[in-house]
């Protein structure tokens, strides 16, 4: 017996799986099917999303990348770049994904990482409070929905309308991407934010919390949004499906009726916002390709998706499984439909820092320490900062 | 060589050994990072390195979140080092008087903050501070006194974060006072009350000369702590709000461990090296004047 658990041992030592967040809690479920079918072990190690940038990268630099591991999209140029990341030994493993989470995947004619789930922004509302002033729905035009902030503020003036933070850059993003900005020039190597398109993305971000629709506060402040949701301190939360888990969870504090899933608005109807996808990537510092690739394609296949989808709410990357009878629900309709109108983000390794520091920046214009012509040449000059040593390379042909 | 030399290396040797190699050797490496700019890009390819010389200090000048992170973390230590001290050393009187009772139990109830885990603690103190619910609002209400946005106001996070700080480390610097007051000679205190020395002339001329080595060394060990200050604000405001609490180490941490900037983070490490060496020499120049030294 203990001839064959060594044997058994010594043909696969277990492969490590890293993933963030709902994914990475419940990535186990998936792994057990895996592991008696190919007999192979996973340990599967869940990552804090607001560390998982900071501990791949020191990761990687001390050789102790995992063998698979999620990948946000707008990672995979950093990762790639160097060389962490293993591009994808067939094109067969993509054949079906939706186009928009691949192109997101994909960097000068290569692909880095299976897409896995696909997660857009969209707003999620409380049909009661909406009722109170006559609406079914947000509106999804910039003016209108201010207005519906405006008549809920009036209603009830002690609570806020919008549950966005001063640290989180996704809603501001997803405003420039709106008003059709174009975020950086001269081959992405410089800031491009003194426009009149970013202007009027700031100023309508700005008006949110001067007019007392967002709270001036910050993550660490609000220790339990979901709670704050359901007592009504909010009536509309842009955020992603992963909230779909949290409302299931908690339906007691928050019943399937009094809530529902719109796109969000954009200045003249719905138009692309930000999307998170992730992506199955495989490390190249592992010592057992072929077995990490077979996980790859045992967690991105349909089985897996659809499972995944039940359990955590996650919106699966591949088209076909958006015919299964489970997906035909009305709730991810808007999912589906803004899927389609992702925004696209620069692919430069620096782009994570770049929105940061611009939320850095919006954040003291928020609070009036900065007008919204000093925040915009403040981010120009930041990002010229920032892009310095990209620009040295591009300039001398280093990198494309 | 004697023989006792010899055996003295042997026994010193593998110490030093391991001093050069995990202290020594990694403090030079990083003083060579410092004129390069080493970032994410060295993983790419070594060539994209480059000898910078002072690059990245002048680059560091001309950063306004940098002299931001300086004058937040000379706010921790001009507010935080008095402040902590002080409180321990009043602390360590109280209990050092004949009157308290159940001493051993105060000394521990005082120092327990000191050996809990910061993380824990400062999540509870988030929940204490917390604008809306928090029990410090409340207590402040109940008094007749407005209420304070504590984490949300940039110009109450600095406050907010060291009422945390001196609460979490006073108990320390208490123990080492409470033994510095049991060695104050008795006769000469005696002497001085028979005197007629006030309770004040007996702190300032007996008590105080008598602990102030103790003094100079906790005041030198606290300004070092506060000027390296960085879990606390890390966990409670992330550097927030509008990056009242980003200080020189948490500048640091984001540059080097987030971003990968090496070289520029090596710059900042040297700096605020040169900034604390600078400090400690002014205070044990003070203490030699007093002959604590």
């Amino acid at each position: 017996m203990l001839a064959t658990a060594c044997s058994s041992h010594t043909a696969h030592k277990a492969l490590r799986f890293w993933a963030t967040s709902y994914e990475g809690d419940y990535a186990p479920h998936l792994m057990t099917s895996f592991t008696a079918r190919t007999g192979i072990d996973v340990e599967v190690q869940s990552l804090p999303s607001t560390a998982a940038h900071e501990k791949m990268l020191t990761a990687f630099a001390g050789r102790e990348m995992p063998d698979v591991f999620v990948l946000p999209s707008g990672w995979i140029a950093e990762f790639s770049l160097i060389g962490a990341v293993a591009p994808l030994p067939s094109p067969r493993l993509v054949s079906d994904v939706i186009p928009a989470a691949l192109a997101m995947a994909r960097l000068h004619g290569r692909n880095y990482g299976v897409p896995w789930s696909a997660a857009p922004q969209v707003q999620f509302y409380r049909r009661d409070l909406l009722a109170t002033i006559g609406l079914d729905t947000p509106p999804l035009d910039w003016e209108s929905w201010r207005r519906m902030g405006r008549d809920l503020k009036r209603k009830r003036p002690d609570d806020f309308v919008v549950l966005t933070l001063l640290n989180w850059p996704d809603m501001l993003f997803t405003l420039l991407y709106q008003s059709g900005a174009v975020l950086l020039r001269d081959r992405d190597t410089r800031g491009n934010f003194r426009t009149p398109e970013a202007e009027q993305a700031f100023a309508f971000y700005a008006s949110l919390f001067a007019e007392g629709l967002a709270p001036r506060a910050l993550s660490t402040e609000v220790q339990d949004g979901f709670a704050a949701f359901a007592q009504g301190r909010y009536a509309v939360w842009p955020s992603w499906p992963s909230l779909l888990l949290d409302l299931h969870r908690r339906r007691a504090e928050l019943p399937a009726e009094r809530w529902g899933v719109a796109r969000l608005p954009g200045p003249r109807g719905p138009g692309p916002t930000a999307m998170i996808a992730s992506n199955l990537c495989v490390s190249t510092q592992t010592d057992q390709p072929d077995a990490a690739w077979a996980l790859v394609r045992h967690l991105a296949s349909p089985a897996s998706e659809l499972r995944f989808q039940s359990l955590i709410g996650n919106l699966p990357a591949r088209a076909s499984v958006w015919t299964a009878p489970q997906l035909n629900q009305p709730v991810l309709r808007p999912f589906a439909e803004q899927m389609r109108q992702p925004a696209i983000t620069p692919k430069i390794i620096e782009w994570e820092r770049v929105q940061v520091e611009v939320q850095l920046v919006a954040e003291r214009m928020v609070r009036g320490l900065l007008t919204i012509p000093q925040a915009l040449a403040t981010i120009d000059g930041r990002i010229d900062q920032i892009l310095a040593k990209r620009r040295s390379l591009v300039e001398a042909g280093r990198i494309a | 060589m004697t023989r006792q030399e010899r055996t003295a290396w042997w026994l010193t040797g593998p110490v030093l050994a391991i001093v050069a190699g995990v202290f020594l050797l990694p403090v030079l490496l990083a003083l060579a990072l410092s004129v390069t700019d080493y970032s994410i890009y060295a993983f790419a390819s070594r060539a994209n390195v480059q000898f910078v010389g002072l690059g990245n200090f002048i680059g560091l000048l001309r950063t306004p979140l940098f002299w931001r992170a300086l004058a937040n973390t000379a706010l921790f230590a001009v507010l935080g080092v008095p402040m902590a001290i002080g409180l321990s050393l009043a602390a360590a009187l109280l209990l050092h008087d004949k009157t308290v009772r159940w001493k051993p139990l105060w000394r521990v109830a005082l120092f327990a903050p000191y050996v809990t885990s910061v993380v824990a603690t400062a999540v509870v103190w988030r929940f204490l501070l917390n604008t809306r619910y928090g029990l410090i609002n409340y207590a402040l209400t109940a008094v007749g006194l407005p209420t304070v946005d504590w984490l949300g106001n940039p110009h109450a996070s600095i406050p907010a974060i060291l009422l945390f700080v001196t609460w979490k480390i006073f108990g320390y610097n208490m123990i080492v006072f409470t033994a510095a007051l049991a060695a104050v000679p008795q006769d000469l205190m005696e002497a001085a009350r028979l005197d007629g020395a006030s309770r004040w002339g007996r702190f300032r001329h007996v008590t105080l000369p008598a602990i102030g080595p103790t003094l100079l060394l906790a005041s030198v060990m606290s300004v070092a702590g506060f000027l390296q200050i960085f879990a606390e604000p890390y966990v409670m405001t992330l550097g927030g709000p509008a990056q009242s609490t980003v200080t020189v180490l948490y500048f640091m941490f984001d540059e080097g461990f987030k971003w990968w900037n090496l070289g520029q983070a090596s710059a900042v490490a040297l700096i605020l090296f040169v900034l604390i060496l600078a400090v400690t020499n002014v205070q044990t120049w003070l203490g030699r004047r007093n002959q604590w030294l």
